[in-house]
């Protein structure tokens, strides 16, 4: 097998496992419905630019719950056996492919949930989906690479959280900024550069980590 | 490097440099400015007496020879009819504001301009507003009597720039602006050692590394310090969410977040590997969050949102003779405390080798 086909074959993998335990899925519905009902609860009324903090919040969290288990779900002999069948950045490519692939999908439904319980405040669906798109790609590709060098260590949920959160600011504050122009919350012609900027860091961040893997994974 | 660390000449030169620095940027007097002009704005057609307060001056050496002028554009300007020295930074002035002025303007602003043999010329800009009760360009033009702006002096002596806002505050950009210069220097350094460790695996680089972004974030945190003591005087609070302060606290809890993952490790081969790792990662995280998205956004900081950037006229010949110094002082210094930290991690290093056998 090519590393193609061997990031394809893990990619399905990937998929099948969600699919059979559904956890990220079931998860990431909890997450929408509980923040919306204690908003709702709090605020009675939910207003654009809250609507706006809102969505990220739950994306972000969803990220970090989503992508923690990664590469912790399987233990290290696993991984090791793993590594003797396929390249080593094939199994990165294919994490970072299907994290991508995954918090997209659930964006989506959360965005649909929330439009669904408080409105639809989005007036500019081509950008906000690729808000989404960029969005979850970014956070994709820093939170697997963070989740692989947590993974080395023990209590690695609290390590991921540690040291991805304050690398995925520069994705969040772009994220919201565009948002906000989906929304119409505030008009900015240049909102082409946000968006070539966010592309920037996805591919900076992406080069960085294949570039960085090969001393990761050997133990 | 072994043999640059046992030397003391480059040492000897940071502490010097900082001493020089500390000197000359605490003790080089300012340039005299205007703080105070009052009224600040009047009508067309009046006698208007201008009350100023200068700050470094000396009006009551000047005396008579104290010459004052209200500047409209670079040709036009109104030279006061009267001046009475009340101290040495008090003084009012008589104007004849004329009936028309040649502009088209509702408000047309002028800059006061003081010049005297002792302090030299001093100008602020904006000082007086006037507002035209009818306006007539042409008229204006032809009753117009220019005072031409002449013998201008030149203050001897070496100062610092005197700006509004800032005032005696502008010493602060020898450390906050420096100590960040500094930082970003030791981070590059930092992230150097790392990538040299990656290819050698060797334990000294990471020795080096760690030690470096350390101190890194010292300064960084003194800079963010010496940051919000600036902004206290300047913006009116220690922290006000601006962009800037806003990154550089998230860059801040980048390289603490760097620390937390070396505790995570035991083993010093793995630790020294993934920290490595983390490192560069983090310095390319780093980078659209320190230089992109603050040009990106308004920001109270000079150089973002229209206000004028660091350089031009806001760093003069003579700050620059401290400026530039500062910068390499802080680094030197930087290094030195690395090295030593370096040198206690290695001497921990041997002690923990004998102790196991």
């Amino acid at each position: 097998m090519n590393m193609l086909q061997q990031t394809l074959r893990l990619l399905w993998r990937d998929w099948v496992l969600e699919w059979r335990t559904r956890y990220a899925l079931s998860g990431i519905l909890l997450y929408v419905f509980a923040t919306i009902v204690l908003v709702y609860s709090a605020l009675l009324d939910i207003q654009p630019q809250v609507w706006n903090a809102l969505f990220w919040v739950i994306i972000l969290f969803a990220a970090v719950s989503a992508i923690v288990k990664s590469f912790v779900q399987e233990s290290q002999q696993r991984q090791l056996y793993y590594y003797s069948l396929v390249h080593p950045l094939a199994l990165l490519v294919a994490k970072m492919i299907y994290n991508t692939s995954l918090l997209f999908l659930l964006s989506l439904l959360s965005w649909l949930v929330l439009a669904f319980l408080t409105g639809n405040p989005v007036k500019d669906t081509g950008l906000f989906v690729l808000a989404i798109f960029l969005g979850s790609m970014g956070l994709a590709i820093a939170f697997t690479f963070i989740s692989a060098i947590s993974a080395k260590a023990q209590n690695s949920a609290t390590l991921m959280a540690v040291l991805g959160f304050p690398v995925i600011i520069p994705i969040l504050l772009i994220l919201v900024k565009i948002g906000a122009n989906a929304l119409r919350l505030m008009q900015d012609t240049a909102i082409g550069g946000d968006i070539i900027i966010l592309v920037a860091i996805n591919l900076i961040l992406l080069s960085v980590s294949i570039l960085l893997y090969p001393f990761l994974w050997r133990d | 490097m072994q043999k640059l660390i046992r030397q003391h000449w480059w040492k000897a030169l940071g502490v010097l440099i900082l001493i020089y620095v500390f000197i000359a940027g605490m003790l080089i007097p300012l340039k005299p400015g205007i703080t105070l002009v009052n009224p600040s704005s009047t009508r067309t057609d009046t006698e208007v007496v201008v009350e100023v307060e200068g700050y470094n001056t000396n009006f009551d050496q000047a005396g008579e020879s104290i010459r004052m002028w209200l500047k409209m554009d670079d040709e036009r300007s109104i030279a006061a009819q009267q001046i009475e020295v009340l101290g040495p930074t008090k003084a009012k002035a008589a104007f004849r504001i004329p009936a028309y002025l040649p502009s088209q303007q509702k408000v047309q602003d002028f800059a006061l301009i003081i010049d005297n043999p002792v302090d030299g010329a001093t100008v602020r800009p904006n000082a007086v507003l006037v507002t035209q009760d009818s306006i007539d360009q042409e008229l204006g033009e032809q009753q117009w009597k220019n005072d031409p702006l002449t013998n201008l002096h030149v203050r001897d002596g070496i100062t610092f720039p005197f700006r509004n806002i800032l005032g005696e505050t502008i010493r602060n950009t020898y450390f906050h602006v420096s100590l960040w210069l500094a930082m970003m220097i030791i981070f590059i350094a930092a992230v150097v050692y790392s990538i040299r460790h990656l290819r050698t695996l060797s334990l000294d680089y990471d020795y080096w590394a760690s030690s470096l972004t350390a101190v890194g974030l010292l300064l960084g945190g003194l800079g963010l310090f010496t940051g919000g003591i600036w902004a206290q005087y300047t913006w009116g609070t220690f922290w006000s969410w601006d962009i800037k302060q806003f990154t550089t606290l998230i860059a801040l809890l980048i390289y603490l977040a760097y620390f937390v993952l070396r505790r995570a490790f035991p083993d010093e081969a793995q630790r020294a590997r993934i920290s490595a790792v983390y490192n560069i990662f983090a310095f390319v995280a780093l980078i659209p969050l320190i230089y992109v998205l603050p040009r990106l956004t308004d920001s109270l900081h000079p150089g973002n949102g229209g206000n004028p950037a660091l350089g031009g006229e806001d760093l003069d010949n003579t700050m620059r003779m401290v400026f530039y110094p500062a910068v390499i002082g802080w680094t030197l210094i930087g290094s030195w405390i690395a090295s030593l930290m370096y040198r206690s991690n290695k001497i921990e290093e041997q002690l923990m080798d004998q102790w196991e056998e």
